[in-house]
Order: structure tokens, then C-alpha cells, then sequence
């Protein structure tokens, strides 16, 4: 099993360990309902260094970068951070990832941990003449400072200007007592927030000074599971979850994402897609009876099975069970009830707008 | 693996499951059931409850789920010690389902069972068993 180069700074801190994506990870460490709402009221850190990090750079790295995604890579800005997902020739999901685009020639990309070494492979064996593919994940910290005082927390520590005026989706590089940290003004949790990506060495440090600077913001040290329930209030999609390689784009709501006319791979049938639509959609369920929905429940519609949750969970803000669902796509709309099958009984659901929560920022 | 657990409480006259639940008898020697220290623990904030269907008065095996508890992220089945008829469930929790949380061995109890056969509480551990039953498995 691997561990993060903060593993040891969890366990002093009394945090829970659990097996994630291969990596011992902190789940919590006093209460995900606490620490949930220290991250939507105040701050909160969290420790994602198990996700993966890859360097795409040379003469054709954009043109590489634009034969792998459906966005268009004309689009991308200098110093920004653009969300998209890789995708194979049957139009479904490889992984998600954030592509930060230094300048057209060398591109920063971070993906999942559970699908790291799937992502590598997928793109070494696409890989291109004068483009080099570097993966750097096994010694890349990344930390996440998210809420809304992470931009306080975050200048205590940081006194650029670029800091100050950073626009959501970008990125520029600092230094931390000497070494180099990129800044990316994005975040997994529908608050404002930072995500800072340094070298393992340096990690333990940097988590420690914002820890110090934190504390007096309220902030707290956050685990792997408030951040699976403040992603599913944003409905921010969970790879393995609502994407997978049985699911594509356009019946996850991602069809925002495809609007490139590069060749890219799967482009016939995700831009086929997107024009015509998907057989399934994603909906938001909102649970009015009693009971939680879990990954699998079924969901019915006027007695007929219509799909299924992909993600469920007690949402803390609301405190009700909430749940992204997969269902066909002719069948129920926001204002439906619908039943949620909860260990064989049907618990009343109703289907909301998305996303249960706004992004706060 | 790591766990901030300190100081777990495991009162005495008191017989535990390798699921962690507890059972303590009454004066009227009708056994009082509910999840452990540990098991609140381990579980995190507790944040709904729901008994089984009918399950007062109904006859049950020991090892029959009772009741479902679940944490923001999971759900996991309460099972009786013992054999016998359900006779009182704690409906407040289905409202206030942190008592598991706060009061694992008072406030939170989960149901009272009229037990069918004495011998079986035989098969329980004791407090110290329990202990290094749930050091061992630390």
C-alpha cells in the first residue's frame, strides 16, 4: 500500500485511515459532518497527494493534448486550468482531468489516483513524435486549502500580487521557503479554494504552515469523506462513478466538454452525441422520505425501474439524503417524484435542478 | 492502522458481540441492547436509524438484524446478541440518531429483547475479552 508524504502528520493528528485508490488515506479525523461544514463555513486542508501528475511538453504538445480530449485546445488559456476527460474510441470515459496549459508547448495534467497508471499507459501509447510524457505523481504533494477564508490563509502565506488577483480556473507559481509551489485557484468542494502542488519533501512543511496560519480562520484538517460529500452536493462528477468506461460524457452532463473539431480520439461518436443526445441522462435526487440512497439503489418512475444511483449520501448541508442517479433518458424530469429503492423498500424522491449546492465563490 | 481512539469505554456487567454490540440485563431480566464505544467510533457521525420492518414483538435468532444505522458515507446492519421476542425499540433515535454518538451505552440504546435462553448470553464476551478482542483488532 502506498502512503502520501503526509501519512505520518495524519496519524499524529488522530486521523482514521482507510485504503483508497491504493493509498492509505485520512477519511477523517474528528467528523465528516464537522469537518464538511468547516469547509463550506470556514476552511478546510485536505491532503490529495495520491492524485496523479503528468508533464506534457514539446513542439506538439497541444496538438497531442487535442487528439486525446473533446475540448478544443484553442480555447485554453495561458496560465489556466481547464476541466475535460479522456476519452476512447467508443465515446466512453478513460478518467477526468485538469489540464493546466503553461504555454502551448508544455501542459501541467492531473488525474485520478485510482486511474494513474490506466491514464499513462492510455497516453504513452498515443504519444506523438516531439512531445515528451512525464509522469511526475510519485513525487508531487498536492494539497487543497477550501472555504471561504482559504484566500485569506492562503495570502498569509503568499504575498503576490498574482495571488490577489488569481481568477477562478487559474494558476501561477510561488515558492515556498525556497521551493517551487503552483497555485491553481480551483477546488473539488463548490467553495472558493486553492490547489497547491509541491514536491514531496516540502509537503509536510507547507501543510504545517497553513495549518498554523489557519487555525485562527477556523480552519481544520479535512478527509477523503467530507470530500465526497461536499463534491456531491456541487454534483461534481466522481470517476468510477458517474463516468466510467460504460458511461460517456453526454449522459454524465458533461457534453459541455465536447466542442473541439480537432481528430480526436472518439470524436465521431461523442460529437454524434452531442448533436442527437444519449440515451441516459444524470439526475439530481432530492430524498424526502426516510433513508439514504447508495451507490446501485434503483430508481423507480410511476413503477418502473429507470435507472440507477451512481452516487448517494447523507448531504450534511441539508441534511437529507441526496443522490446523482443514471436514468433513461425519456422518462422522469426535474419536479418528478420518483422512488428510490432503499434495502427493497421505495423511499419517496423528488428530482431537483442541479446542483443541490451552488458553487460559493 | 491508525485510529485517534482513546480511552475507549467498556462498562462492566455488560456482555459484547465480535460485531460490537452490547447487551446488559434489567432488573426484570429483560436484555438491553446497543452498539459500542468502539462501534459509534468506528463509525463516525451517526446520522440516521431505521428499525426493521414489524421488528417489535417480533421472534428473532440471535445474529437477526434489528435495526440499520448509517454514517454520511455507509451503512452498516445492528444484530441482536441473543435469541428472543423484541419487546421496546428506541424510537427516539430515529430522530436523534447522535445519541448513538454521544450516549453509545445510555441514551442510545437501541432495543429491549425478552430473552428465549439465558445459556446463550454464555457464548458473549466480557468486558476484558471485549477489550482485547478490539485491541487485537486495532
Amino acid at each position: 500500500m502506498k502512503r502520501t508524504p503526509l501519512f505520518d502528520t495524519h496519524v499524529k493528528l488522530g486521523a482514521r485511515i482507510v485504503e483508497f485508490a491504493g493509498y492509505e488515506m485520512p477519511v477523517q479525523y474528528t467528523s465528516i459532518l464537522e469537518e464538511h461544514e468547516a469547509v463550506r463555513t470556514k476552511a478546510g486542508i485536505f491532503d490529495v497527494s495520491h492524485m496523479g501528475e503528468f508533464i506534457v511538453k514539446g513542439k506538439n504538445a497541444e496538438k497531442y493534448i487535442a487528439s486525446l480530449i473533446p475540448t478544443d485546445t484553442g480555447r485554453f488559456d495561458e496560465g489556466k486550468g481547464v476541466y475535460s476527460c479522456l476519452c476512447n474510441e467508443s465515446g466512453t470515459v478513460i478518467d477526468d482531468l485538469f489540464i493546466f496549459m503553461n504555454n502551448r508547448e508544455n501542459f501541467y495534467l492531473v488525474v485520478n489516483a485510482g486511474t494513474m497508471e490506466k491514464d499513462f499507459a492510455w497516453m504513452k501509447s498515443h504519444l506523438i513524435d516531439e512531445v515528451d510524457l512525464v509522469n511526475i505523481s510519485d513525487s508531487t504533494a498536492k494539497i487543497d486549502v477550501q472555504g471561504p477564508e482559504s484566500k485569506k490563509i492562503i495570502s498569509e502565506i503568499f504575498k503576490s500580487n498574482k495571488l490577489e488577483n488569481l481568477p477562478r480556473f487559474y494558476f501561477y507559481y510561488d515558492n515556498f521557503e525556497g521551493i517551487e509551489v503552483m497555485i491553481s485557484n480551483t477546488g473539488y468542494t463548490g467553495e472558493a479554494g486553492y490547489e497547491l502542488f509541491i514536491n514531496n519533501e516540502s509537503a509536510e512543511a507547507l501543510w504545517n504552515t497553513i495549518i498554523d496560519k489557519g487555525t485562527s480562520y477556523g480552519l481544520k484538517p479535512a478527509g477523503l469523506g467530507c470530500r465526497d460529500t461536499l463534491r456531491l452536493e456541487a454534483c461534481y462528477s466522481l470517476y468510477g462513478h458517474e463516468i466510467n468506461e460504460e458511461i460517456n460524457p453526454v449522459e454524465a452532463g458533461l457534453s459541455w466538454l465536447i466542442n473541439s473539431e480537432s481528430d480526436y480520439i472518439g470524436k465521431k461518436i461523442l460529437s454524434e452525441l452531442k448533436e442527437k443526445g444519449a440515451a441516459r441522462k444524470q439526475v439530481c435526487i432530492e430524498i424526502e422520505g426516510r433513508g439514504i440512497p447508495r451507490e446501485n439503489c434503483e430508481v423507480h418512475f410511476n413503477d418502473q425501474k429507470i435507472g440507477y444511483v451512481t452516487s448517494g449520501a447523507f448531504s450534511p448541508t441539508f441534511k437529507k439524503g441526496v443522490a446523482l442517479a443514471l436514468v433513461k433518458k425519456e422518462s422522469a424530469s426535474i419536479g418528478d417524484n420518483v422512488d428510490v429503492i432503499i434495502r427493497d423498500k421505495p423511499v419517496k424522491g423528488v428530482i431537483v435542478k442541479r446542483p443541490f449546492y451552488g458553487f460559493n465563490g | 492502522m491508525g485510529s485517534g481512539e482513546k480511552g475507549t469505554k467498556v462498562p462492566a456487567d455488560t456482555k459484547y458481540t465480535e460485531d460490537h454490540e452490547w447487551i446488559m440485563i434489567d432488573d426484570d431480566g429483560i436484555g438491553i441492547c446497543g452498539i459500542t464505544d468502539h462501534a459509534q467510533h468506528s463509525l463516525g457521525d451517526i446520522v440516521f436509524v431505521e428499525f426493521i420492518n414489524n421488528i417489535l414483538n417480533a421472534k428473532i435468532d440471535a445474529k437477526e438484524t434489528i435495526a440499520i444505522i448509517e454514517s454520511p458515507k455507509a451503512a452498516s446492519d445492528v444484530y441482536s446478541p441473543v435469541s428472543g421476542t423484541i419487546v421496546d425499540i428506541n424510537r427516539e433515535l430515529e430522530d436523534a440518531p447522535e445519541l448513538l454518538n454521544s450516549s453509545p451505552y445510555d441514551e442510545g440504546w437501541i432495543f429491549k429483547i425478552k430473552i428465549k435462553d439465558k445459556s446463550e448470553l454464555e457464548n458473549l464476551m466480557d468486558p476484558a475479552d471485549y477489550l482485547d478482542y478490539i485491541k487485537a483488532g486495532d
